[in-house]
This record gives C-alpha cells, sequence and structure tokens, in this order.
C-alpha cells in the first residue's frame, strides 16, 4: 500500500473539493480513466476505501476532484494539508490515447478523467472538442478548469444561464452536430458522465456505441479485482465485469446499463 | 523461532491463511504481498462450470464492516486451470482450493477434478450455498443433507479436507461428531453472518436477495465466540476466521485455540495486511519470550484436545 501526503487543497462552491498529493509512482504512471482506492479515515469506520478518478499529473504529483456525495467523501473533504493516506493505484484501464480526433462528452463530475484525457491530447496535439454540462449554477465552478485549458467547447446547463446551451449536454451535442451539417461524427467519442447520460448516449441515432469510450463510476470493495462487487452487465451474453480490473474505461456497445 | 503450525496433516509455515474470494487466484493481489510469504492463500470458491453471480448492488458498508452479495461469481474450473494455475507454480506457499455446488453431484466433479491437481495443498468446501435439490435452501442448514455431502466428499478427496462453516449449521454437534467420525481434516470457523440492510430513501431492501453476508471488524467479537464453541465441541484442528485487522486480532482466535487464521476483510482494503500481521504474531512472541508458535495456541484456556 502506498502513502501519501496532501500538498494542497481546495474547496470549489460547496461540494467539490480538489486536493493534490505528492506520490511519485502514481504521478509517473497514472493514465487518463485510471483511479485511485484512498482510506477514508484511519479507523475501521468508514471501513473501505474510496475510488476517485484522477484529475491530473503534475512532476511527483497528482490531483483529484470530488464531489462530497457521502461520508466517505465528507471525511476525505475534511482532511488538511500536510496529512498523510493510504492509497492503491493507479489501478484499471484508462482511455485509449491516440484517436486522429475527438469529442469528449462530460457532465458533472464525469468531467475528471475528460479533464486529464485533454490535457493529454493538448500536448498530443490531437485535435478535439470538448462538450460540458452542469445541472444547475453550483455546478459552474467546474468549468474554470476548461477555460484554462483554451479548447474548444460547448458548454450546457440545465439551468437558464447566459452563455450556455440550456439543456443537457447531448442536446448541446445534438445540436452542435445538426450546425455543422455532421449527421455522423467522424470522431472518436470518449465519455463519463451520470448513467442516464450514457443511457441515452447509447439510444442516439447515428452513433456506434463500440466506437464510444465511457469511464463507469461504480461503489467497490477492493478496486483491484478480488472481491467482485463492482459487476456491470455484460451486453448481449450473460455475466458480468468488473468497472475496477475490466475497466472503468469500457466501450459503451459492451455494458447494459 | 517456530511459526509452523500442523492442522491435521497440513503443516503452513505460518498460521496466516488469506481467506477465500478476498485474494482472487493469486495474480490479483500478488503485486502487493509476497504470497511465499503467508502460511497459505485459499482460492475464491469454484464450481465445476462458470457461475455469473448476482446483479449489483453486491457490496453495501456497514458501521465497521461489509455486507456482501457476490452471488458465488467464478470463472470455472477449466478457466481456473488455463489462467490461474500456471502463475501459482511459481510459488511454494500451501493453496488452498475453495469449492462450491448448487447439488451433491457438482460438489463430487469440482472435487474430484480439484484432487486431481498437484499444486492444491487441500481442498475447503463452502456449505453456506443454496442446494437447488431443496428449494435453494443452505446446505449448512439441513444436518441430514450436511452429512451426505461430507461422506460423499471424503470418499473422493484425497487432500487434506476442510469444512467451512458458517454461523448457523444445522444440529452442530452431531455434525462435528460426524466429521470426526468420517475423517474431515479441519474446520474453518466462520463464514460471513446473514444480515440485512434496509435503503431508507428509496423505502426497499439494499439487495436483491434481502439478506447478505456480514463480515469485518463488526463481526470479530461474534465469531471469535464461535471459534470458541467450537472448540469446546471437537478435536478438529480449526482456522479461526472473521474481522482480523492486526495482529492482535490473530493472537485472540489463537490464544483461544485455533491453530490458524484467514484474513479476509482485511485484504480489501490493505491487501499486503497479511505480512504486518505475520511479523506482528512474530514480535510478540519476541516480546513474551515464546519460541514456538505452538505453546501459545490454546493458551487462555485448557481445552478439550
Amino acid at each position: 500500500m502506498k502513502k501519501a501526503k496532501i500538498v494542497q487543497k481546495k474547496f470549489l462552491g460547496t461540494s467539490f473539493v480538489e486536493l493534490w498529493l505528492e506520490e511519485n509512482d502514481i504521478a509517473r504512471l497514472a493514465c487518463p480513466g485510471q483511479f485511485v482506492m484512498i482510506s477514508a479515515g484511519s479507523t475501521y469506520d468508514p471501513f473501505l476505501k474510496r475510488p476517485l478518478g484522477i484529475l491530473s499529473c503534475q512532476e511527483n504529483y497528482f490531483g483529484l476532484l470530488f464531489d462530497i456525495v457521502g461520508r466517505g467523501t465528507k471525511i476525505l473533504s475534511q482532511l488538511e494539508i500536510g496529512d498523510q493516506v493510504d492509497l492503491l493505484g493507479p489501478l484499471g484501464n484508462g482511455f485509449s490515447l491516440n484517436p486522429k480526433e475527438a469529442l469528449l462528452i462530460g457532465g458533472g463530475r464525469g468531467l475528471v478523467p475528460l479533464y486529464f484525457l485533454a490535457q493529454i491530447f493538448t500536448s498530443k496535439k490531437i485535435p478535439f472538442q470538448f462538450f460540458f454540462g452542469i445541472r444547475n449554477q453550483e455546478e459552474k465552478v467546474l468549468i474554470d478548469y476548461l477555460s484554462e485549458l483554451s479548447i474548444p467547447m460547448v458548454l450546457s446547463c440545465q439551468e437558464q444561464l447566459s452563455n450556455y446551451y440550456c439543456g443537457t449536454v447531448l442536446d448541446a451535442f445534438e445540436d452542435w452536430l445538426h450546425h455543422h451539417s455532421q449527421s455522423k461524427p467522424t470522431q472518436k467519442i470518449y465519455a463519463c458522465g451520470p448513467q442516464g447520460m450514457f443511457q441515452a448516449l447509447s439510444k442516439m441515432e447515428d452513433i456506434i456505441p463500440n466506437q464510444i469510450e465511457v469511464s463507469l463510476e461504480s461503489r467497490m470493495g477492493c478496486g483491484y479485482g478480488v472481491c467482485l462487487s463492482c459487476a456491470v452487465k455484460k451486453k448481449g451474453v450473460p455475466g458480468y465485469f468488473h468497472v475496477c480490473k475490466d475497466g472503468p474505461v469500457f466501450r459503451l456497445g459492451e455494458i447494459e446499463l | 523461532m517456530n511459526l509452523q503450525v500442523h492442522l491435521g496433516n497440513l503443516t503452513l509455515s505460518n498460521p496466516v491463511i488469506l481467506a477465500s474470494g478476498t485474494a482472487g487466484y493469486g495474480r490479483e493481489i500478488a503485486p502487493y504481498l509476497d504470497l511465499d510469504r503467508i502460511g497459505a492463500l485459499t482460492l475464491k470458491g469454484i464450481s465445476s462450470t462458470p457461475w455469473v453471480g448476482n446483479p449489483p448492488p453486491r457490496i453495501h458498508e456497514t458501521y465497521a464492516g461489509i455486507m456482501n452479495s457476490i452471488g458465488l461469481e467464478n470463472k470455472g474450473f477449466d478457466r481456473f486451470l488455463r489462467e490461474d494455475l500456471p502463475f501459482l507454480e511459481n510459488f511454494q506457499t500451501r493453496i488452498i482450493a475453495n469449492i462450491w455446488g448448487k447439488t451433491i453431484e457438482e460438489y463430487s466433479d469440482i472435487a474430484k477434478k480439484m484432487n486431481g491437481l498437484e499444486r492444491i495443498d487441500a481442498i475447503e468446501v463452502n456449505v453456506s450455498c443454496p442446494n437447488i435439490e431443496q428449494g435453494g435452501e443452505s446446505f449448512s442448514c439441513n444436518s441430514q443433507i450436511l452429512c451426505q455431502l461430507i461422506q460423499n466428499l471424503r470418499q473422493k478427496i484425497q487432500k487434506p479436507l476442510i469444512f467451512k462453516l458458517g454461523p448457523n449449521t444445522d444440529d452442530l454437534d452431531n455434525v462435528l461428531l460426524f466429521m470426526e467420525k468420517e475423517g474431515v481434516d479441519i474446520l474453518s470457523i466462520t463464514n460471513t453472518y446473514p444480515a440485512l440492510a434496509v435503503d431508507v430513501e428509496n423505502q426497499s431492501f439494499i439487495f436483491s436477495r434481502k439478506t447478505a453476508g456480514l463480515s469485518g471488524p463488526a463481526i470479530k467479537p461474534l465469531a471469535l465466540k464461535l471459534v470458541y464453541d467450537v472448540i469446546q465441541k471437537t478435536r478438529l484442528p480449526i482456522i479461526g476466521m472473521g474481522g482480523i485487522m492486526k495482529a492482535e486480532d490473530a493472537l485472540e482466535y489463537l490464544l483461544i485455540g485455533a491453530q490458524a487464521v484467514a484474513l479476509g476483510s482485511v485484504n480489501l482494503v490493505d491487501p499486503s495486511a497479511a505480512v504486518q500481521i505475520i511479523d506482528g504474531i512474530e514480535a510478540y512472541l519476541i516480546q513474551k519470550n515464546i519460541f514456538d508458535i505452538n505453546d501459545l495456541i490454546g493458551k487462555v484456556r485448557e481445552v478439550w484436545r
């Protein structure tokens, strides 16, 4: 098990937290889409580590960005600079990194692996377009990450906000396709967001689910393939994949959501 | 310093075993743990043919514990043979195969297959699974059926034979006598505790099968009591397990008379815990000036053995 020291901490609005940790191996090896299992406290309660996607890596440091959704993330949000945490990682299989051209589609905290991916694509000079959706004004804090990258993007919000497409990120995406008279996207699609977004995406006309890479979120026990808790149904055949070991990145067409 | 323990005809270099279902087939945990340091590795439960397991959710965190309802998912014997057995050949550590079936015939089939593998040092039988010929009730819920299973498997298995008993074994006293008579070698006590959780927000059960198995520190005092009770009733050597997180927990089991211990849930949160626990046991023996771990086993109480 690895130990990492927290070197930077930032609250974004009331529910998002960004942490930067010092751990050489993870910082050096992590790819977009991979995650760490991080312990929430040093007692047996909460018992399990929490899976968190990696936001970015720089030198000996890696960043995490999470939403306070329960007891574990609440405790993680109370960690301070200088605190040490136990963790495993980098874990899982990340996104493929060599498309000719890409479309990134994210919603809410689905930003995390896509932000990392966007950084890699920028450095590799792979052309891409970023579609990002938020539910409400509160999530606007996530947009700052993208503004920083100065990349072509389309933003959507389910509430009325100026300069945002009003609707879901997929509404914005369809609208964009329509305006660019592109009925069938030829770019490779990468997506991360809530389950409903994946379900809607797989039903969209003119997209080929097997060519879309999605990064899934799941409750996990171990994160390294022994407990088999993070099951996701295989499409068309009996049985389950395990998000931690077979994913968290899957082809949209191979999973049943 | 001697850490070697003998469980009937199964000798372990030290008393710390990885419990079934918390270490995969060895390959998964090997990056975090030197398999040759542990007393034995118990493989994830295997049936003759692959089994898909239960729909999610499969896990639910409780106070200091976890509930699981994996549903015995496994890749089946053939894939184990192809994908995992060659890896295990690289190690000296004892390997215990954990087996299960939905009928006595299925148990018998996987038992014969495992018994034929040289690399497998012992076979542990999980009897806490549904018997589809008896309306899906667990094999351990019916002592008559359980005894049939014991007799049948003892005839098929020449390797050391371990029965893993959950906390609710029907007619435990007679089952234990029968196991001794039939020549079962070792007992694993215990399995997860049947437990329930409710989703208050959605006003439904958390798990699709309603109940699930509770493990982790939450059950340690209960499991320790069960191990203690079973020790009073049988001469068979016992692998004690339930909620062991650190050396001190393992020592509690050894002190009441378990000849070995198995680590389960702790492997999920710290895959290298076993080595720290072995080191901790060793440090304790040095501190207490005990040269042989066997002088520690059962020390807190005179037991009938």
